[in-house]
């Protein structure tokens, strides 16, 4: 019972705790934009590359002397176990956070707030947009489809960072959500392969305050 | 399950000589014309952007076939000890595969399709005047003529194992999984090849199925398909079919690597169980290339980020750590061989890294087909399948015991990491700064990081040249008689 109660205490912190580093990765994001992603995959890449480096550069350097592959297994078997759980948590709690953000959801808009609804129509090789003027803060809707082949919906910002996406694909609609930060001129990029002008499908918005 | 099969190996040997040859051949020249898309997008060279398409048509296509051309060569070779198979249809599939890549190029260069290998239904039939009818045609029944090959060689394969084994189950070890039995699996060669032949089969008919819908509508406009269902069919196809590649190279990870260090590379419990998980994972996974296809089902999208995080555990847990257990203390010769079958090790896991932070839904949402995407996966075609192939090349060489290895072959060994690393790191960097991937013509933003990806690339075909110039010098000398000498029983229970 006591064990069972220290258990409940342990997963609850746990719990927690997950969610609050989960929290504050949300609200850092809504800070400072999506360009958090771009960032955080790059230096986690680089973290765990290099990790991954140094450990088999470590193996290589350990295999000159022959020792009795019994020990080894029995060792490093048990190891294994242990890996393979902090793997399991890891996993799980990237899983569980990266799940609070999907762009595909809805957001919660305040009270009396609707956003704007946007038709999106691609074609080859351009964009038929109902709107594409719009403020800052403003929540949007963009309902994005095709009326041949398949396109993507890319949002690149002035400094040509992608900020959002979806596919426009013919007989479905895609929709994405997205509330402009800062004013500018924004690029529609085609981001799927839709034939040999696919590279000219550009756009434009303009956001201003 | 402890039968150990040889056969006669003169005109076996030969047959994968030839099937390494030309799948290498292909892989270099598919190299270079990755190198001339760099130099294109870097503004190094002038490239017309309808023939900047059609060379990244045969770039995926053709690097694709070629590198599961010769990683059929790597199972065959290795399974053909423990399992009879029939070489009318390795024959079979070579000429099947001869024929369809002249088609595909005939397709490609004279009729200017330039659909990329995803095809994705309708652009094969709407090109908006970019290629002809006949273009798409050749392109895609070429598609379905090598898939049928593969296909036949996949079902020989299956055919085979459950002579053996008494069924796929056997293959896979579910005696040993489900608790039945006690002890040992079949060899890990047959393990990973019931694996190979269970998910390229499903891969293979998702891809026919998908072929002959766009050749349908291609003759027949109003004969039309849903697109999200052929979009569906389509990653099936490429994302399985390319995953197991890889999945065919790791057995001569497993028997090269277990003879170079004189340890079994035995397939126990936890070993089986991961090869049952890569099956089902690497079926269902392809969902992770729709993640931005919002209108698929939301179930689907999650269970793609989900599931592609979980196919990283077998590979991380069982086979590369498998990988490290057996070398370490082991007192191996390290020669090109082993070099390569220990890197392709190396390049699988770190592979896995940005392949799975891109599976992830919220980054993909900023990263999807943007360079990042061909930054990984050339980071696990390269540095992981690739190594694999060309290591069993080395392989080859040295069981013959006619060549020798020359100082030429570690500078060559370590120019091809080195600068593969770097084009990989080029590539996602290009990524993480938002450079789309399949576009002729970058923005000034991105050109650096092509022109460094460019250089990177050079230095790789050179390396790749005098891999197959060697391998070339030795299918001439050797006696296709080697395996008779080799093939150790370590893995037969």
């Amino acid at each position: 019972m006591c064990l069972f109660l220290v258990l409940n205490h342990f997963v609850t912190n746990l719990t927690d705790y997950v969610q609050s580093i989960c929290d504050n990765f949300a609200e850092k994001k809504n800070e400072e934009g999506v360009l958090l992603y771009q960032t955080a995959a790059w230096y986690l890449s680089i973290i765990l590359m290099t990790l991954i480096t140094v450990i088999f550069i470590t193996v290589v350097l350990k295999t000159t002397k022959r020792k009795e592959y019994d020990g080894i297994q029995k060792k490093w078997y048990r190891f294994r176990t242990l890996y393979f759980i902090i793997l399991l948590v890891v996993f799980g709690t990237a899983t569980y956070c990266t799940l609070q953000d999907l762009p595909f959801e809805r957001p919660v808009y305040g009270q009396g707030e609707n956003p704007v609804i946007v038709d999106v129509e691609a074609f080859q090789f351009g964009w038929n947009m109902s709107q594409t003027e719009f403020k800052v803060g403003e929540p949007i809707e963009f309902d994005i489809t095709s009326s041949d082949v398949n396109h993507g919906f890319g949002i690149y910002d002035k400094d040509m960072n992608l900020v959002a996406q979806t596919q426009a694909m013919p007989e479905y609609t895609n929709t994405v959500f997205y509330t402009f930060t800062e004013p500018g001129t924004y690029q529609i990029l085609c981001m799927e392969y839709c034939g040999i002008a696919h590279h000219l499908m550009i756009g434009e918005i303009v956001v201003t305050n | 399950m402890s039968t150990t099969i040889r056969g006669s190996n003169t005109s076996k040997n030969k047959t994968i000589a030839m099937y390494l040859l030309t799948g290498s051949l292909i892989i270099l020249f598919m190299m270079v014309f990755g190198v001339l898309m760099l130099l294109a997008q870097g503004k190094m060279m002038d490239i017309d952007p309808g023939f900047f398409y059609e060379i990244m048509t045969v770039h995926g296509t053709g690097m694709i076939g070629a590198a599961a051309l010769s990683a059929v060569a790597v199972m065959w070779y290795f399974l053909s000890k423990y399992v009879q198979l029939s070489k009318i249809i390795l024959i079979t599939n070579l000429i099947t595969f001869i024929i369809g890549v002249v088609m595909v190029l005939v397709g490609i260069f004279v009729f200017d399709f330039a659909g990329a290998w995803t095809f994705l239904y309708p652009l094969p039939a709407i090109s908006a005047g970019g290629w002809s009818m006949t273009g798409a045609a050749l392109y895609l029944g070429g598609m379905l003529i090598l898939g049928i090959g593969f296909l036949l060689l996949n079902l020989d394969v299956a055919r085979g194992i459950i002579k053996q084994y008494g069924s796929l189950g056997g293959g896979l070890g579910w005696s040993i999984v489900f608790g039945k039995e006690k002890g040992y699996g079949p060899p890990a060669a047959v393990v990973a090849s019931t694996m190979v032949a269970i998910v390229n089969t499903t891969a293979l008919i998702a891809g026919a199925t998908v072929l002959i819908m766009n050749l349908i509508n291609l003759f027949i406009p109003s004969i039309m398909i849903d697109p999200m269902l052929a979009k569906n069919l389509t990653y099936a196809f490429g994302h399985i079919f390319a995953n197991s590649i890889i999945y065919m190279g790791v057995i001569a990870v497993y028997e090269i690597l277990a003879t170079y260090t004189n340890r079994p590379w035995k397939a126990n419990r936890p070993f089986l169980i991961a090869w049952n998980c890569s099956t089902l994972f690497t079926i269902t996974i392809y969902t992770h290339h729709l993640l931005m296809d919002f209108a698929m089902p939301k179930w689907m999208i999650i269970i793609g980020q989900v599931l592609s995080y979980a196919n990283g555990l077998p590979v991380l847990v069982v086979t590369a750590y498998g990988a490290l257990m057996i070398v370490y203390r082991s007192g191996i010769k390290w020669d090109i061989a082993s070099s390569f079958m220990f890197l392709s090790m190396f390049g699988w896991v770190i592979g896995v890294v940005p392949a799975i932070i891109d599976a992830t839904i919220v980054v993909n949402h900023v990263m999807h087909n943007t360079k990042w995407v061909p930054g990984h996966f050339h980071m696990y075609m390269g540095l992981g399948a690739t190594a694999m192939l060309f290591g069993f090349m080395y392989y080859l060489i040295k069981v013959n015991g006619k060549e020798k290895e020359s100082s030429v072959d570690p500078i060559s060994f370590w120019v091809y990491i080195m600068f593969f690393i770097g084009l990989c790191g080029s590539f996602l960097y290009s990524g993480k700064v938002g450079a789309p991937r399949r576009w002729a013509e970058h923005f000034q933003e991105w050109v650096s990081y092509d022109r460094m990806g460019a250089i990177f690339g050079i230095f790789i075909v050179l390396a790749v040249l005098t891999f197959i110039i060697r391998f070339w010098n030795y299918s001439r000398s050797m006696d296709f008689k080697y395996q008779d000498k080799i093939g150790s029983d370590h893995h037969v229970a």
